[in-house]
């Protein structure tokens, strides 16, 4: 029972690297990069994937490159839309990950969202995505793409709201980027943090708590080893924040 | 717009709404959790303390943090150093988690991370 853990790993970093491989057409689009929960995977050494198993691979789109990523969709030639959400892409054979195209608009408010309307890719825009900038460039096997830098990752998984198996999830993949972080990373997100309208605030300090409290769960980070680290940055910006006293 | 796309925009925007009103509260009777919650994850580790153990912590001039007040029934909960908690042999040790075994503690010892 020992291995099970590494034998789920190695068949879903195949999963992503087969993704990765035939989403390279809007993956290597100019603009675009991965932002949601593959990001920690794709952080670790060789992008060994041990961090997050998930079922889809987010795809952000910076809003003035809609256009030109929509150029690049024909060749997207494995994967099809999805009758119900359109801006969601379906494997058309097995052993894929789903595509999840979400658009990022920089002057966005964090806390609110629209929907860019089009025919061929509509897409919905988080605010909080407002937080994420382009960041590394890293070649895996063979496709080029773009993640964001880890501190506004971070802040925009710490300031979304979710609730349920989701929301736990979700920040597990920021325990999995705070993981991978710098303490270079942790000064940027300070510097992130301070701006954000004091509700905002409250939020990531919020989830932080929560994050704290989760307990372990298959193929996600576990928290308890890392209980410390979350204390810290809690610290961290109840010190930076004149209203957390 | 697909219905789809409808749907989650609305819940996002609820999901907004709840989160101001929440900001607005956290210092009144809503905030409770999240002080509570705070306090624990700022915590190392977390014990069950037998009623007269945590009245003698008391008497020795550890005050009981507001938020065991704020709960019904009313907890004590008391930040205490890992030195002084060692000395009781009756402390009972409890995962940091918001457990049901956590949260029916009557007298609950927290040991802080280092600053």
């Amino acid at each position: 029972m020992s291995s099970l853990p590494i034998v789920i790993g190695v068949g879903f970093r195949d999963r992503l690297i087969a993704t990765i491989r035939a989403a390279r057409p809007v993956l290597e689009s100019p603009g675009v990069l991965v932002v949601g929960s593959e990001v920690p995977n794709l952080l670790e050494k060789g992008a060994a994937a041990t961090l997050v198993v998930s079922q889809d691979l987010d795809v952000g789109v910076p809003v003035d490159r809609h256009a030109a990523l929509k150029e690049r969709l024909g060749e997207l030639r494995e994967f099809e839309p999805s009758a119900d959400e359109p801006s969601v892409w379906i494997p058309r054979t097995p052993g894929l990950l789903e595509l999840n195209f979400v658009g990022i608009d920089p002057q966005q408010d964090p806390s609110e969202a629209y929907v860019l309307e089009d025919d061929r890719l509509p897409l919905l825009v988080f605010g909080a995505l407002s937080l994420v900038s382009l960041g590394a460039e890293v070649e895996i096997e063979g496709t080029r793409l773009s993640l964001p830098r880890p501190a506004g990752l971070l802040l925009e998984k710490l300031v979304t709201d979710r609730t349920g198996e989701k929301g736990e999830r979700d920040l597990l993949v920021a325990l999995g980027i705070l993981a991978t972080s710098s303490p270079e990373d942790l000064d940027e997100l300070e510097v992130l943090y301070r701006p954000l309208r004091p509700e905002l605030r409250h939020a990531v300090r919020s989830n932080l708590t929560i994050l704290s409290l989760l307990a372990p769960r298959s193929g996600m980070p576990d928290p308890l080893p890392r209980r410390a680290e979350v204390a810290a940055l809690l610290r961290r910006l109840e010190a930076a924040d004149p209203e957390a006293s | 717009m697909t219905a789809a796309h409808e749907r989650r925009l609305r819940e996002l925007r609820s999901r907004a709404l709840v989160r101001a009103f929440d900001h607005r509260q956290c210092r009144h009777a809503r905030g409770v959790w999240f002080r509570l919650r705070r306090l624990l994850a700022l915590a190392k580790e977390a014990y069950a303390l037998p009623r007269d153990e945590a009245e003698r912590l008391i008497g020795e001039g550890h005050r009981p943090d507001p938020v065991g007040s704020a709960i019904e029934p009313p907890r004590v909960i008391l930040v205490v150093p890992a030195e002084r908690l060692a000395r009781i042999a009756s402390a009972r040790p409890l995962a940091v988690r918001l457990s049901a075994e956590l949260l029916s503690t009557e007298c609950l010892a927290l040991v802080p991370f280092p600053a």
